[in-house]
């Protein structure tokens, strides 16, 4: 038992988080018994990439803040207030955990024609699988599970994404959510194919696809070397995460809210930031191809945080432009937003493609 | 049908698009640097209002002449005219009917009804609206969480807020009215009865019975000099011999 203990502690001591910031606190916690074991778990690499950094913490608080950040930015471009009474000296920046405590205890109803089991079963499966991506994603030097086909597990499960919205909409069994569902299938397919060539065209660039790799790699960042694939990639984001130009699937005038038209309480709560969610997955995914992933000028106090910290703030700002398209852009219909994915998106992608082609054949 | 145009979007180049593009997050990223704001953040601060205002109407029934012309002229028939302790009319308003035209301001002659800036006054049911002469001399009761006023500025491109940090007094001096001197004016003496309803009706006691030695039969006389020209003995007289006349100096 003892031998298991100790083969795991060194395991886990010798891939450890240094944090030079607060090593101080931490010789003093290794006074108290048991402490040792736990500061090692916590501060051990996959551990902390999936509880802290990118993780639960930081996805969480993304969740909480980021709706509230959006709304308030929107709101000062076109002329409005924003969310302003709860707190109102802080500007209502505790809005989203006030409704989120108002979803907790509202009655989620379950309406007569829903098919039950699937109907309450598929907020949670979503968010949990729009979690998964995120195993893959590495902030700086910190990721949970270190592949090869980084990349391209992360796109797969990307893939995964529209399933379960169509699964939201088909287990509501209503008009709307199933019009929503259908629009969703569409755009989805419009919107993959230049999303995935686009990530393409950065493997061959890169000549690799294990993420971490790609992103300690670029000494030049990913959007000036081809910017044609970070334009595609960015339009392609917008789309997958249902952003205003392309908010086809959950239209509010028509469809008021698509595949989730007819979910109420923590399931909508779970669903209203699922979108969120997916924004800081792909943000991430566009932060670490494009954008040199946690490259930045080091902070010495802050140790393996530095990368994280770079990663962090350039994923939120990929997120808040991503976001701020809403004040910008009317929506798209339907056919708009299909001929847009398959006719001049997807020859971006080709171009995106040749160039990363001839860039690697002259270099 | 054939005069009739076909209506085309407008055709734009890629440079157009891509300018036009351009312009539009230009102005996002502007605005979100510099934000405009059209909202006024109403209970803590509150809009500037002009002097002119049509907001909660308040009495002084010192100056008050009893005349009925609010009443008559009120075209939402909100305002009915009450007898006070003091044998004299007073106007009441309920403004559950009050359209705020303020017609009854501009037609009160001795200036007692006035204007506020008040707008925003909070009734428990239709009954309370009801607002009876003593409501309406004194303002009802406020509460000021205001700190800030707040003016809407238009010039040459957009609409801008401009902020004060002064609350804007809700109070404005009654305009004094413009006074047409006039006198009630006997236009046919020879129809007079006498019945002295003028007398009784005259506030300030211009009119008053005189007998004529020559024909020994009593007509009554106004003193132009006492008159205040309120028009109560015209709207009264039972001959309907008098008239308002201009006081010709």
């Amino acid at each position: 038992m003892m031998e298991m203990i100790n083969g795991l502690m060194n395991t886990m001591l010798s891939n450890q988080v240094s944090i030079p910031l607060i090593e101080p606190m931490l010789d003093m916690l290794q006074g108290i018994p048991m402490m040792g074991y736990m500061i090692a778990l916590v501060l051990w690499k996959p551990f902390f990439a999936i509880v802290i950094c990118p993780g639960l913490t930081v996805g969480g608080v993304s969740l909480l803040f980021f709706p509230w950040i959006e709304r308030k930015l929107c709101a000062r471009i076109q002329w409005r207030v924003g969310p302003h009474e709860i707190v109102w000296w802080l500007g209502g920046v505790i809005q989203i955990l006030a409704d989120t405590l108002r979803f907790l205890f509202q009655e989620v109803i379950v309406h007569k024609d829903a098919h039950k089991r699937y109907f309450l079963q598929f907020p949670f499966l979503t968010f949990i699988a729009f979690l998964l991506p995120l195993l893959f994603i590495p902030a700086g030097n910190i990721v949970a599970i270190k592949t090869p086909y980084g990349l391209q597990i992360v796109l797969l499960l990307l893939c995964l994404f529209p399933l379960f919205v169509m699964g939201l909409g088909w287990a509501s069994n209503s008009r709307f959510a199933y019009i929503g569902t259908v629009r969703e299938a569409f755009v989805y397919f419009a919107e993959e194919v230049p999303f995935i060539i686009a990530a393409l065209a950065m493997i061959i660039l890169y000549k690799t696809s294990d993420l971490t790799l790609m992103a300690s790699e670029q000494c030049i960042p990913g959007i000036i070397l081809n910017p044609i694939a970070a334009l595609t990639f960015f339009i392609a984001a917008a789309m997958a995460t249902s952003r205003m130009p392309f908010e086809i699937a959950e239209s509010d005038q028509e469809l008021c809210a698509g595949p989730h038209v007819e979910y109420s309480g923590i399931a909508f709560g779970l669903i209203y930031v699922l979108c969120y969610e997916k924004g800081y997955i792909i943000s991430g995914l566009m932060t670490v191809l494009f954008l040199g992933g946690g490259a930045g000028p080091a902070i010495p106090y802050l140790g393996d945080l530095s990368g994280a910290f770079w990663f962090i703030l350039k994923t939120y700002f990929v997120m808040t432009t991503l976001f701020v398209l809403r004040t910008i852009y009317p929506r798209y219909r339907l056919d708009q937003g299909l001929k847009i994915g398959w006719s001049p998106m997807l020859i971006m992608a080709l171009i995106a493609l040749a160039v990363s082609l001839v860039e690697v054949a002259v270099i | 049908m054939s005069g009739m145009k076909k209506v085309v979007a407008p055709e734009y180049n890629l440079s157009d698009k891509i300018k036009t593009h351009a312009y539009a997050i230009g102005t996002a990223m502007e605005e979100s640097v510099y934000p405009h704001t059209a909202t006024v953040l109403y209970p803590r601060e509150k809009k500037k209002m002009p002097d002119n205002f049509r907001g909660y109407i308040l009495f002084d029934p010192d100056k008050c002449i009893s005349c009925f012309n609010c009443s008559f002229v009120c075209p939402a028939n909100a305002i009915r005219m009450k007898e006070a302790p003091n044998n004299r009319y007073y106007p009441t308003i309920d403004y559950g009917k009050c359209i705020f035209c303020h017609f009854c301001i501009d037609s009160c002659s001795g200036g007692a009804l006035r204007t506020t800036k008040i707008h925003d006054v909070a009734y428990k049911d239709v009954d309370e609206m009801f607002t009876s002469t003593e409501e309406m001399i004194e303002p009802p009761e406020i509460i000021r969480e205001d700190k800030k006023s707040v003016e809407y500025v238009i010039d040459e491109t957009d609409l801008h807020l401009k902020r004060k940090k002064e609350r804007d007094g809700l109070f404005v001096e009654a305009v004094p009215p413009v006074e047409i001197p006039m006198v009630s004016q006997c236009v046919d003496r020879g129809s007079c009865l006498a019945c002295k309803i003028c007398e009784r009706v005259c506030e300030s006691g211009a009119a008053s019975s005189v007998v004529e030695e020559a024909t020994m039969t009593v007509k009554m006389a106004i003193d132009a000099e006492k008159c205040t020209g309120c028009g109560l003995c015209v709207k009264e007289c039972s001959m309907q011999i008098l008239r308002l006349v201009r006081v010709r100096k």
